[in-house]
C-alpha cells in the first residue's frame, strides 16, 4: 500500500504537526526577510524598544487572532472579534470602574461577556444554521451599538481602579510589557486547544469534513458551540488587555480589527475553508502584520501606502501557501 | 438533515433570542437615555447632522446644542456616524435629516465635496444650513460657527517652539481627508516654517485618531528619529497615543507632547507633566451657537457669514480656571 | 428465510424519499457465522438498506431485530453502540486528521478528562493495525493516503469497534488484488459464531469467493436469497435483472452517406463526427477508445464508478486527459468546457440542478447563457431576440411552462431537462452529451425525453447517452459501449445486446490491476 511516510520527528510540539512545520517555516521566512528588510532599511529598526513596541502593537489584534483562528478552523468565521473586545472592554468597565466590582472579578466578568459573545454566535450557527458569516456580521453590529449604549457613548476610565493598567502595562518579566506576556501566554493556551483538546481536534474535523464529523458520532452541533465560546474568551482576553493598556474602555474603538485578524490568521496558513491550522502561523502572521506597519513608518512611508502594502503581503502568502499545497484555491 | 426537527430548532430560535433580548434589555437600563421622536409639537425643530457621536467632543456640542434649544425653545436632534472615517453613512444621515424637513439644518461635514448635492438638495426645498465645525465649499450653507483651526493649531506651534526652542519635532494627525484634519496640520507647520528656523518638523503620520493606532505611530517616529524633541496630536484619540507612546517608552519628560481637544486622558496627562498643554475648542460654544444662528436664521435674522466658536491654550497652570474648567470635558 | 437463529433480521422494510419509493417490503436475514451478500443494480435499494440498518435513515415500515431483540437505531453513533459496524461506499474521512486521529474520532483517550493523549492514540491504531495485517502509518494525515489506503482506514474504523454485525458496501471498489486479499481474510477473521457480515458488491467473483448466501434486490423489492456454493453466476445476474420487456427499440440511423462531406467516414462508409482514442486520466480513465457516428445515439453502460461521467467529462475539457479528440476527423485541443461548446460538443450534467440550470433565473437567461456572445449588440444583451429563439425552442421541444419567463426552478425534473437541452440546440451543438437524461424525472415525462432525443438524432445530430438504467440504454441508443472500471470492455451494437452481456461485460474486472496510485503527492 502506501510507503508510510517515514515517521520521523514524533509530533510533541505545541501546535505543531509535520506538515504545518512546513506552512510555518514559510511564514516564518516571510517574517525573517521583512525584519531583515527593515533592518537594513532603517538604522532605528532593529533595536529592543523598538521591536517591544512591535511586540505591544501585535498583542491585541493577535490575541483575537488566536480566537479567530479557532473558529476558521471550522471552516468559519469570526466577524465580530473586533466590536467583539470593544463590547467587552466596556463591559469590564462597567464592572470595574462603574460598578467598583474586585479586579479579579471585572476581569473574569470581561472574560465571561466574551464567553458569552461567543455563545451566541454558537447558537446561532450550530442550531439556527446560520452562516458563520451572517451570525457573526449580526453580532459584529450588535456589540458595536450595545457598546456605546451602554458606554452612553463616553470611554469608561479606570482611574480610579488601581491595578488595572498594571495588568497589560506593568512588566512581569522586567522589560517585557504584561501585554505580550499575556499574548504569549495566550498563544500557548490556544495551541495547547488547537493540538490537544477535543475542542481543537473536533474544530479541525468539522472543517476537514463536517458529514463525515457527524457520522462518527460527534455532536458536531455541540462542539461548534463549545468552540465559538472558547474563541470568545480570547475576545473578552483582547478586551482586557486593550482597556488596560489605554486605562478606559473606548466604545467607539473596535470596528476593523477583525479584519486584521483574520488577515494574521490567514498569513500564518490557516486555510479559510477549514480542516488546518495553526496557532504558531497566526502568531507570526499577527507578527507579520504589526512589524510591516511599524516597518513602513519608521521609512516615513505614508498612511496610504502602508495599506497597500499589507495587502500586497496578504496576497502573496496566501498565494504562496497555495502553490506550497500545490492544488486547489 | 433528519436530526433537527422544527420544534427544537423553534426551541432554538426561543432560546437565542431571549437572551439576546437580555443583553439588550442590560444594555437599555445601564444607558437610560431616551429620545423623544423628532418632529411633533410646534416648536421650530433643529436637526443636527455631527460629524462623530460617541466622542467626548461631539457630546460635548451635544450639551451646547440642548442648552440653547432649552433656552430658545426649539426642538433639537443630535446625531452623527461612529468614526470620523464615515462619509457615507454620515450623508445618509443627513439625506434623512433633509427627508424630515426640519425648519433648519445644521451639518458638521466629514467631506466637504461629497455634500455638495445635499446643499443644493436642501436649498432647494428651502431648508436653511448652518454649517459648523468645519465649512462646507458651498455656497448654501447661511453661516459657519466653527474653531478658526488653522489659528488654532498656530496657536500650538508657537507654545511647542517656545518649549522646544530647536531640533526635530513631528506630528501625528488624526485625518488627511477632512479641512480640520487637514488644517490642524497646516496651521501648525506654517507657524513653525515662518517663526521657528531652528526647528524641523521631520515627519507626519496619520492614524485616524486611534489611540492604540497613533500610539504605535509616534513609537515609529520616535524610533527613526532618536533625538526628536516634541510631538503634536491633531486631535484627543491622537494626542492620547501620542503621550502612550512616550510612556510606553520610558521617554516621559523628554519629549513635549502638544495635544488638541480635551478628555479625561488628556487632562491627567496635562496634569501628570506627561503633555506640557493642549489647544481646546470650545464645543459647548459651538453647539450653542449653531442653534443659536439657526433659530435667528428661521426668525428671519440676518447672521454673520463665520462665528467663531473660539479656542484656549490650556496647560498645567491655567487647567483649573473656571473659563478652561467650563470647556473642558471628561 | 426463517430457519435458523438469525443475527440481524429486517422484515418488510419500507421506505420512501419524495417522489420515490426505494425500499418497498424488503426481507433481509443474516445467520451467525455467515458472510451474506447483497447485490442488486444500481438503484435497487442496497445502499437505502444499509443506511436503514446502520441508523442513518429510520425505516417507514417493517421491523429489525439484532439477536432476537428489536431494535431501531437512531444514527450512527446507536448502532455502533448495538454492535452494527458499517463501511460505507462513499468515504466519511476527515482529510486533514491523522490515520490514527480519524479511527478513533470521537473516542478520544485523555489525560485528566482534557488533554489528548495521541500517544496513546496512536498505539491503539498501531496494535488494531498488527491484529489486521494492515500496513498503515497512524501518523500518517489521511489526504495523503491512496484511496485503497483510505478504504482500509475506514476499514479499520469499523473493525476498532466490538462490532457484531459487519456492513461493508463496495469495499474493493478501489483496492488492488492484494489488497482484497488481505481484505478477505480480515472477514474471515472476524467471523465468528456470534458475528457475521453483510458484503455489498458487484464483482461476482469476489462474491463467489467470500459469501456464503447471496439476497437479490431489484427495483426496491426483495427477489430471493440464494445459497453462493450452488447457483450458477448467470442465474444471479438474471435475477438481479429480471425479465423486462423492452419496447420501443428504435429505428436504425441514417445509413452511409447521407450526411454532407467534410468529415471522416469509418470503415462501413459512417460520417465519425467524434472519435476518441486513447483517453487516460490519472485518476480512473485507461486507454478509452470510440467513434460516435452522425445522427447516431452511442449508449455508455457500466456499473457505478465504471468511469462513463469522467469519459464525458475528459472530452469537454473538465478534467485533465491524455489521448486525441477528433471532431470531424481534426483533432482538436479541449481544455476547457469554453472550448468544447466551440467545437460543438455540448454536456448535458447528470446533476442538473448543480451543473445545468441556474434555478433562479427564468427559462430565457438559461437557454441563452451559452449564447449570450452572439446575442449582444454594443455589449448589451439583447433580449428580445434571445426570448423569440426561445419561444420558438419552447416550441420545437414542447416545454410545457406558464411562459418563458417562469423561473426553472419551478419547472417539472422532464422540462426542465428540456430546457438544458434547448441551452445547447440553441448553441447549435452537434455533439450532445447526455448524462443520465431521465434522473429524478417521471416515468411520464422519460418517454417524452427519450423520443425528444431520438428525434434529435433522426435530425442529425449525434448524442452520447450515459445511463445506469439498462433498459434505458437499450431502447435509445444504436451502439452501447460498455465499461468496467476505466476501461472499454466491449462495444454492442443493440440488435445484438441484450442485459445479461452488458453485465457481464460491465462486470469482467481486468485481472491485471495495478497498484492504485497514492494520491495527493506533494
Amino acid at each position: 500500500m502506501t510507503t508510510s511516510s517515514t515517521a520521523t520527528a514524533p509530533r510533541r510540539a505545541t501546535g505543531l504537526g509535520n506538515r504545518q512545520q512546513l506552512q510555518q517555516l514559510l511564514a516564518f521566512g516571510g517574517l525573517v526577510v521583512i525584519f531583515v528588510f527593515f533592518s537594513v532599511a532603517s538604522p532605528y529598526f532593529l533595536d529592543w524598544a523598538n521591536v517591544k513596541g512591535i511586540l505591544l502593537a501585535t498583542a491585541v489584534t493577535g490575541i483575537m487572532a488566536l480566537g479567530a483562528t479557532l473558529v476558521i478552523a471550522t471552516g468559519g468565521i469570526d466577524l465580530s472579534v473586533g466590536t467583539g473586545m470593544t463590547l467587552c472592554s466596556v463591559m469590564t468597565g462597567v464592572f470595574l470602574a462603574n460598578l467598583g466590582l474586585p479586579l479579579v472579578v471585572g476581569v473574569l466578568g470581561g472574560l465571561a461577556i466574551g464567553a458569552l459573545i461567543g455563545l451566541l454566535n454558537g447558537l446561532n450557527v450550530a442550531y439556527l444554521r446560520l452562516p458563520p458569516f451572517i451570525a457573526t456580521l449580526a453580532m459584529m453590529m450588535v456589540a458595536q451599538g450595545l457598546s456605546l449604549v451602554i458606554s452612553g457613548t463616553k470611554p469608561i476610565y479606570f482611574s480610579d481602579v488601581p491595578g488595572f493598567g498594571q495588568l497589560a502595562g506593568g512588566e512581569l518579566l522586567p522589560g517585557l510589557p504584561n501585554a505580550v506576556l499575556i499574548f504569549f501566554v495566550a498563544a500557548v493556551l490556544a495551541g495547547v486547544t488547537l493540538s490537544k483538546t477535543l475542542t481543537g481536534r473536533y474544530a479541525l474535523s468539522i472543517g476537514s469534513n463536517e458529514e463525515a464529523t457527524a457520522i462518527s458520532g460527534v455532536d458536531v452541533r455541540r462542539w461548534k458551540v463549545v468552540i465559538y465560546v472558547v474563541a470568545g474568551l480570547f475576545t473578552g482576553l483582547a478586551g482586557v488587555v486593550m482597556a488596560s493598556r489605554l486605562n478606559s474602555a473606548q466604545p467607539g474603538l473596535g470596528l476593523g480589527y477583525e479584519l486584521e485578524a483574520i488577515a494574521a490568521v490567514v498569513i500564518g496558513g490557516t486555510s479559510l475553508r477549514g480542516g488546518k491550522a495553526t496557532i504558531l502561523g497566526t502568531v507570526i502572521g499577527a507578527l507579520i502584520m504589526a512589524t510591516l506597519t511599524n516597518g513602513l513608518r519608521i521609512m516615513s512611508i505614508p498612511q496610504e501606502w502602508q495599506k497597500v502594502a499589507v495587502g500586497i503581503v496578504i496576497v502573496l502568502a496566501v498565494y504562496a501557501d497555495m502553490l506550497r499545497r500545490g492544488k486547489e484555491a | 438533515m433528519n436530526s433537527s426537527t422544527p420544534r427544537r430548532r423553534l426551541a432554538a430560535v426561543a432560546a437565542t433570542a431571549s437572551v439576546t433580548a437580555l443583553v439588550l434589555a442590560l444594555g437599555a437600563c445601564s444607558s437610560g437615555s431616551g429620545g423623544a421622536a423628532p418632529g411633533t409639537g410646534d416648536k421650530p425643530y433643529v436637526a443636527l447632522v455631527s460629524k462623530g457621536f460617541q466622542h467626548q467632543f461631539w457630546q460635548a456640542v451635544k450639551q451646547g446644542a440642548d442648552d440653547a434649544a432649552a433656552e430658545l425653545d426649539v426642538e433639537v436632534t443630535f446625531e452623527g456616524p461612529e468614526t470620523e472615517t464615515e462619509v457615507e453613512k454620515q450623508l445618509t444621515m443627513l439625506q434623512t435629516a433633509l427627508d424630515k424637513s426640519p425648519d433648519a439644518i445644521g451639518y458638521a461635514a466629514l467631506d466637504s465635496e461629497a455634500s455638495i448635492p445635499m446643499m443644493t438638495d436642501a436649498q432647494s426645498r428651502g431648508i436653511p444650513v448652518i454649517a459648523f465645525d468645519s465649512g462646507v465649499d458651498s455656497d448654501v450653507p447661511v453661516t459657519t460657527v466653527s474653531t478658526d483651526n488653522l489659528a488654532a493649531s498656530a496657536e500650538a506651534a508657537k507654545h511647542m517652539a517656545e518649549l522646544v526652542g530647536s531640533g526635530k519635532i513631528a506630528i501625528v494627525g488624526h485625518d488627511q481627508t477632512s479641512q480640520t484634519g487637514q488644517q490642524r496640520v497646516e496651521g501648525f507647520t506654517q507657524y513653525i516654517a515662518e517663526n521657528a528656523p531652528d526647528i524641523e518638523i521631520v515627519d507626519t503620520q496619520y492614524a485616524a485618531g486611534d489611540q492604540l493606532k497613533s500610539a504605535d505611530a509616534a513609537k515609529a517616529i520616535m524610533q527613526a528619529h532618536p533625538d526628536l524633541k516634541g510631538i503634536y496630536g491633531t486631535n484627543e484619540g491622537s494626542a492620547i497615543g501620542v503621550v502612550k507612546a512616550v510612556q510606553e517608552s520610558g521617554r516621559a519628560g523628554e519629549l513635549t507632547v502638544i495635544g488638541f481637544d480635551s478628555g479625561k486622558a488628556q487632562t491627567d496627562a496635562i496634569r501628570d507633566g506627561l503633555m506640557a498643554g493642549a489647544i481646546t475648542q470650545d464645543p459647548i460654544k459651538m453647539g450653542y451657537e449653531t442653534v443659536k444662528a439657526a433659530v435667528a436664521v428661521i426668525d428671519g435674522e440676518e447672521v454673520e457669514p463665520v462665528v467663531d466658536s473660539g479656542f484656549y491654550w490650556y496647560d498645567e497652570t491655567n487647567i483649573d480656571d473656571e473659563e478652561i474648567a467650563a470647556v473642558l470635558y471628561e | 428465510m426463517t430457519d435458523g437463529p438469525a443475527l440481524l433480521r429486517a422484515t418488510g422494510i419500507s421506505k420512501s424519499f419524495p417522489g420515490v419509493r426505494a425500499l418497498d417490503g424488503v426481507h433481509l436475514d443474516l445467520r451467525p457465522g455467515e458472510v451474506l451478500a447483497l447485490v442488486g443494480e444500481n438503484g435497487a435499494g442496497k445502499s437505502t438498506l444499509l443506511k436503514l440498518l446502520s441508523g442513518i435513515y429510520q425505516p417507514d415500515a417493517g421491523t429489525m431485530e439484532l439477536g432476537g431483540a428489536p431494535m431501531s437505531p437512531t444514527g450512527p453513533r446507536q448502532a455502533n453502540e448495538l454492535g452494527i459496524s458499517v463501511i460505507h461506499q462513499e468515504f466519511h474521512l476527515m482529510p486533514d486528521l491523522t490515520v490514527a486521529q480519524n479511527i478513533f474520532i470521537g473516542r478520544e483517550p485523555r489525560r485528566a478528562g482534557l488533554l489528548i493523549r495521541d500517544d496513546e492514540l496512536e498505539r491503539r491504531a498501531t496494535a488494531l493495525f498488527e491484529r489486521l495485517g494492515i500496513p498503515l502509518d497512524p501518523r500518517q494525515p489521511v489526504s495523503r493516503l491512496s484511496v485503497a489506503g483510505q478504504q482500509m482506514v475506514e476499514i479499520a474504523k469499523a473493525l476498532s469497534f466490538d462490532a457484531r454485525v459487519l456492513i461493508m458496501d463496495e469495499p474493493t471498489a478501489a483496492l488492488t488484488e492484494t489488497e482484497v486479499a488481505t481484505l478477505f481474510r480480515i472477514v474471515r477473521d472476524f467471523v465468528s459464531p456470534r458475528t457475521g457480515v453483510i458484503y455489498v458488491s458487484h464483482r461476482m467473483e469476489e462474491i463467489k469467493e467470500i459469501s456464503d448466501r447471496i439476497t437479490v434486490l431489484r427495483d426496491g423489492r426483495y427477489v430471493d436469497t440464494l445459497p453462493t456454493a450452488t447457483t450458477a453466476t448467470r442465474e444471479v445476474i438474471a435475477a438481479m435483472v429480471g425479465r423486462r420487456l423492452e419496447t420501443g427499440v428504435r429505428p436504425a440511423p441514417p445509413g452511409p452517406g447521407a450526411s454532407d462531406g467534410g468529415s471522416e467516414r469509418d470503415s462501413s462508409g459512417h460520417d465519425i463526427v467524434l472519435a476518441v482514442r486513447g483517453l487516460s486520466t490519472r485518476a480512473l480513465l485507461k486507454d478509452v477508445s470510440f467513434e460516435l457516428r452522425r445522427g447516431e445515439i452511442l449508449g455508455f453502460a457500466g456499473l457505478m464508478g465504471a468511469g462513463r461521467t469522467e469519459v464525458a467529462r475528459a472530452i469537454i475539457g473538465a478534467d485533465r486527459s491524455t489521448g486525441v479528440v477528433e471532431v470531424n476527423g481534426r483533432p482538436v485541443t479541449v481544455r476547457s468546457p469554453a472550448d468544447a461548446v466551440r467545437h460543438g460538443i455540448g454536456y448535458l450534467s447528470e446533476d442538473r440542478k448543480r451543473y445545468g440550470l441556474l434555478l433562479d433565473q427564468d427559462v430565457v437567461r438559461n437557454v441563452m447563457l451559452s449564447s449570450l456572445r452572439g446575442m449582444t449588440r454594443g455589449g448589451f444583451v439583447r433580449d428580445a431576440d434571445g426570448r423569440r429563439v426561445v419561444e420558438e425552442m419552447v416550441d420545437r421541444l414542447s416545454i410545457r411552462t406558464p411562459s418563458v419567463t417562469q423561473r426553472t426552478k419551478n419547472l417539472s425534473g422532464g422540462n426542465q431537462q428540456k430546457v438544458v437541452l434547448a441551452k445547447w440546440l440553441v448553441r447549435d451543438c452537434d455533439v450532445l452529451i447526455v448524462d443520465e437524461p431521465t434522473r429524478g424525472i417521471d416515468v411520464g415525462a422519460k418517454d417524452e425525453i427519450y423520443t425528444l432525443l431520438t428525434a434529435l438524432a433522426a435530425q442529425g445530430k449525434s448524442i452520447i447517452v450515459i445511463s445506469s438504467e439498462l433498459p434505458e440504454v437499450l431502447r435509445l441508443a444504436d451502439r452501447i459501449v460498455v465499461m468496467c472500471e476505466g476501461r472499454v470492455t466491449g462495444t454492442l451494437a443493440n440488435a445484438d445486446a441484450d442485459q445479461h452481456q452488458i453485465m457481464e461485460l460491465a462486470t469482467r474486472f481486468g485481472a491485471d490491476r495495478s497498484l492504485v496510485t497514492t494520491g495527493d503527492p506533494e
